[in-house]
């Protein structure tokens, strides 16, 4: 009797609120209802990407085991990817990396249905649209160069180290690397204005990313009607030849708008 | 031409790029049913101008001037738009994850092997 009483307990406190509960479900993005996963999509820890629905708005979701830490590579590329193959034909808001809830329950009451609203203006806005991101890198030499010739006195000090042994020349090698460094960064504001202009009125939102590279020439992020890649690939082919040599430049989607999805009760970040 | 095949595919630096810290944030969302799930830590990428960058700057410039076979021109020229769809560079954190985790991506720090292709120009 005692016995049967506990385990009754035990099997109905398992799901919610058992501390050692090892089953979650990674949550990649809210989605329209319709929106349907391919049969062979695959997730973060190998899960099966399914959708859990709440009237006309649906999350993508996998199972996967809680006591597994998240964050290698393929992890990281998993949650991407399906992300990313999910906006070539729907509207997507992604989720944070990382974002695991008890179960298919709490996914559909309290993140659906208690934010139903809030989710399907969201998505509604994004319709027809996909993100783009534009990144480009100097060619080192071709850049220092650059500089070089159009900077008596960063060629100055070149000439000054030359002869000198790393450790006596280090001050002067300080300031030289400082003064390219500097050079680079008003460099990289003047071709994240000229790629901008370039796009022109392929879109009207954009989003320019601070650096993650010394070396960066420009990264910026816009939101796109996917019906005109075509013209974007166009506009950054060109930005290209121009820039042959002397910035390795690329266009990365259609993604998931990551750079424009916003949390409007910013209350719980941190 | 770097998008005459369509847009490139993304490296992993690129995905780290963009997902790591953007996107809608779940706990402004869910409280009550979070799961806290051990993240390997993983920062975004920033840029924090130091000593090493100048130091390698100014070694780089001054073997710019070094250079002056035009031996490495070839490799610049023939080089400059293949390279574009596929780029070789790779970041540091890539390099930190591939060695850490086992990645495939293979780690490679274009500038450490710039001698090799010294131009004149």
């Amino acid at each position: 009797m005692v016995t049967e009483q506990t385990k009754n307990q035990k099997s109905e406190n398992t799901e919610k609120s058992d501390k050692k509960q090892t089953a979650g479900v990674y949550v990649y993005g809210i989605v329209p209802a319709d929106v349907e996963p391919g049969d062979d999509a695959t997730g973060v820890a190998d899960g099966k990407v399914d959708v859990v629905t709440d009237g006309d708005i649906g999350a993508l979701v996998s199972a996967m085991s809680v006591d597994r830490p998240l964050g290698k590579p393929e992890d990281l590329r998993a949650h991407a990817n399906v992300l990313d193959g999910t906006s070539r034909v729907a509207p997507v808001l992604p989720l944070r990396f990382g974002a695991v809830l008890t179960d298919t329950d709490a996914v559909k009451e309290e993140l659906l249905s208690a934010h139903a609203d809030e989710f399907a203006a969201a998505l509604e806005q994004l319709e027809g649209k996909a993100q783009y991101v534009v990144k480009g890198r100097y060619v080192e030499q071709a850049i220092l160069q650059e500089i070089l010739d159009e900077n008596e006195q960063a060629a100055q000090m070149r000439d000054e180290i030359r002869d000198k042994s790393e450790d006596a020349g280090r001050q002067a090698r300080m300031a030289l690397g400082e003064l390219v460094n500097n050079a680079i960064a008003g460099k990289r504001e003047e071709d994240t204005r000229k790629t901008v202009e370039a796009l022109g009125d392929l879109t009207d939102s954009v989003n320019r990313r601070e650096p993650t590279h010394e070396e960066e020439a420009v990264q910026v992020a816009v939101l796109a009607d996917v019906d005109r890649q075509d013209q974007l690939e166009e506009a950054v082919g060109k930005l290209a030849e121009e820039w042959n040599g002397r910035v390795e430049i690329k266009l990365l989607g259609p993604m998931a708008a990551y750079d424009f999805v916003v949390t409007q009760n910013p209350a719980g970040q941190g | 031409m770097t998008t005459a095949g369509g847009p490139s595919s993304s490296s992993l630096a690129d995905v780290i790029d963009t997902i790591l810290d953007k996107g809608l944030v779940i706990d402004a969302y869910v409280r009550v049913s979070l799961v806290g799930i051990e993240l390997l830590t993983i920062d975004a990428r920033i840029v924090v101008a130091s000593v090493d960058t100048y130091l390698r700057f100014a070694e780089a410039a001054n073997r710019l001037a070094i250079g002056s076979e035009p031996k490495g021109l070839s490799d610049l020229v023939s080089g400059g738009t293949e390279k574009i769809a596929k780029s070789k560079t790779k970041s540091a954190i890539e390099e930190k994850l591939g060695g850490l985790l086992g990645g495939q991506e293979e780690p490679e720090r274009e500038r450490v092997s710039r001698k090799s292709t010294r131009g004149d120009r």
